[in-house]
């Protein structure tokens, strides 16, 4: 069949969509064969973000626009979503596993009866089936699922796994739906969206990063590790210990308690690299790590290591490329 | 005002390091039966919690095999009040729709429930996605993820979610599904008094015949996933290449390559 879907939900926060929507629809046309790709975008009457979509190329951006979705509730895009899921039979709905992501889905799975795969690591088809491959047990597990006799096929998938890649050749047609049933959701008014200061510049986005963890963890090598960051335009990770330190937060940890990440460069100081951490930096290009113990794990996952300490690195460091 | 609260809570393997069967491709399961998902202890002392400031009971619920007994005993060791177990063999290979839709027939049965609270999610399956499906099942409002739960319980209550990189403060009504960060809360620890109550206090359980099921909804029958393969991931080790002599000639060496990789 060639007029099947394969839709993605565009998430947005303040006015901004969320890179694993680009990235999801970049995946989603790698593996469509014949299907198109659909985006499918909730937005206030004074907002254009399918603008910014159109760059990635999907075939079709489906746009809502009503100034009730300035502040819509997961229940309320769930219950539009699965409006347009009645209409448009899609084959398959794709999310970022984000926490509304995480949210938004299921609601519509249950609303929608059908099969929903949390979190994916991959996604492929097998003719008409999609295949999702999905960690379990603290990513120690691999399970690949399929939902054989329902439709749609739902899907949530890590942000960071795949690659977003821009596609102007691609002609994209705009359709816009105004004749939804806007079901109001009762007793809940999300009151304040407001961007965390110390989250605002992620590191689960950050192109380059610089993680500290317990083998530099001192005052004089926090202070030369930001003084390094900001020389190369790095955001610093910790690893969990390194979270209780006043500078630090949850926020800012790597690994699976915390952020997965996907710099072009990583310098890891003074991280031992236990599988809760390493988890968390699987997507890294250039890794290099400096520990004073030759046998530590971070190692094997470093494409440059040292073995040494992390001070003096960072002194020789800056120093060098003064 | 007293609450009705339900805790959902799932037992989950002691350790996450699990092997599989390298003829049969099965989990090698330890000896060992399980833990209450860490999360889910934020569940019931957000409940705790509650029920200290507004009174009412705490209702903890489960489904799974008769071992997750100790689980919910552990559950009431720390002061809840009630324990319901949904067990039957028809309840067996439930994905999380099929869980979700008899926690929210349980939660129907009990009725007059205020809040329900979930941890995030499991540590094992890691799906997050039961409390969404209860909340669609019972038609009530879901706030996920939720770091701070504060207000009054009758007039309205206000959570504060944490999403990456975004703060939500979210107004809502009673009844309505919550799920829990670990942030919210430290835990209580079970006092003595608390597990010598817990062995006196029966716990229920309830199978299809106990509640109002369509038995074409629950178990294997009422999952739409399947499952078709499980495998350990090969963790491909990098080929490191080691930077040698003192840290300045380490940094040069290191630098020819960040350039060569227009990292510089």
């Amino acid at each position: 069949m060639t007029d099947q879907e394969i839709w993605v939900y565009a998430e947005k926060h303040v006015g901004m969509i969320q890179p694993v929507t680009y990235q999801l629809i970049t995946k989603a046309k790698e593996i469509a064969n014949d299907k198109k790709v659909v985006v499918i975008l909730f937005e206030a009457t004074d907002k254009n973000l399918e603008e910014k979509i159109k760059e990635f190329g999907p075939n079709e951006i489906v746009v809502v626009k009503d100034d009730r979705l300035k502040d819509a509730t997961d229940s309320e895009i769930a219950s539009l979503m699965a409006e347009l899921a009645d209409r448009r039979k899609p084959n398959s709905i794709l999310f970022g596993a984000t926490v509304v992501g995480r949210s938004i889905a299921p609601r519509l799975q249950a609303k929608l009866n059908t099969g929903l795969t949390s979190d994916c690591l991959n996604l492929a088809f097998d003719d008409d089936l999609l295949i999702q491959t999905k960690p379990s047990y603290g990513d120690n597990i691999m399970c690949e699922i399929v939902c054989p006799k329902h439709r749609p096929q739902m899907a949530s998938v890590r942000p960071n796994t795949f690659e977003a890649k821009k596609d102007l050749n691609q002609s994209v047609i705009v359709t816009k739906i105004n004749d939804l049933f806007f079901k109001k959701a009762e007793r809940i008014k999300i009151i304040e969206e407001t961007p965390l200061l110390s989250k605002s510049d992620s590191i689960a986005n950050a192109d380059r990063v610089i993680a500290l963890g317990r083998g530099a963890a001192d005052e004089k090598a926090v202070r030369l590790a930001e003084e390094l960051a900001r020389k190369l335009g790095a955001k610093i990770g910790v690893t969990r210990p390194l979270t209780d330190h006043p500078k630090f937060s949850g926020d800012d940890q790597i690994g699976q308690s915390g952020n997965t990440i996907a710099p072009k460069l990583l310098v890891n100081l003074g991280v031992h690299g236990a599988v809760q951490y390493t988890t968390g930096i699987g997507s890294a290009e250039l890794v290099v790590s400096i520990d004073k113990d030759p046998e530590a794990p971070i190692f094997n996952y470093s494409n440059y290591s040292y073995v040494g300490d992390s001070v003096s690195f960072l002194e020789s460091f800056l120093k060098v490329i003064q | 005002m007293s609450l009705k609260i339900v805790v959902c809570i799932k037992q989950v393997p002691v350790s996450n390091n699990l092997k599989i069967d390298p003829i049969t491709k099965n989990l090698i399961r330890s000896g060992e039966s399980g833990v209450m998902n860490p999360y889910d202890k934020n569940a019931i002392e957000a409940a705790l919690r509650l029920k200290d400031e507004w009174g009412g009971e705490v209702i903890l619920l489960s489904m799974g095999p008769a071992d997750f007994e100790m689980t919910l005993r552990q559950g009431m060791a720390m002061g809840c009040d009630d324990a319901i177990l949904l067990s039957s063999r028809k309840f067996g290979g439930a994905d999380t729709l099929a869980t979700g839709y008899v926690l929210a027939q349980a939660i129907k049965k009990l009725g007059k429930v205020d809040l329900v609270l979930l941890g995030r999610q499991s540590v094992d399956a890691d799906t997050s996605q039961v409390g969404p499906i209860v909340s669609e099942f019972l038609g009530w409002p879901q706030i996920t993820f939720v770091s701070e739960l504060t207000g009054h319980a009758k007039k309205g209550m206000t959570a504060t979610r944490l999403l990456e990189n975004m703060q939500q403060k979210i107004e809502f009504q009673l009844p309505a599904v919550v799920t829990v960060r670990s942030e919210m809360n430290e835990p209580r620890y079970p006092t003595p008094r608390n597990i010598q109550q817990s062995y006196k206090k029966n716990i229920r359980i309830w199978d299809e015949n106990s509640l109002s099921v369509d038995p074409n909804r629950i178990g294997l029958k009422g999952s739409p996933t399947v499952v078709r393969s499980v495998w350990a991931p090969i963790k491909e080790a990098k080929h490191t290449i080691y930077l040698k002599g003192t840290p300045d000639e380490a940094v040069r060496e290191l630098l020819i390559q960040m350039r060569a990789s227009n990292l510089l």
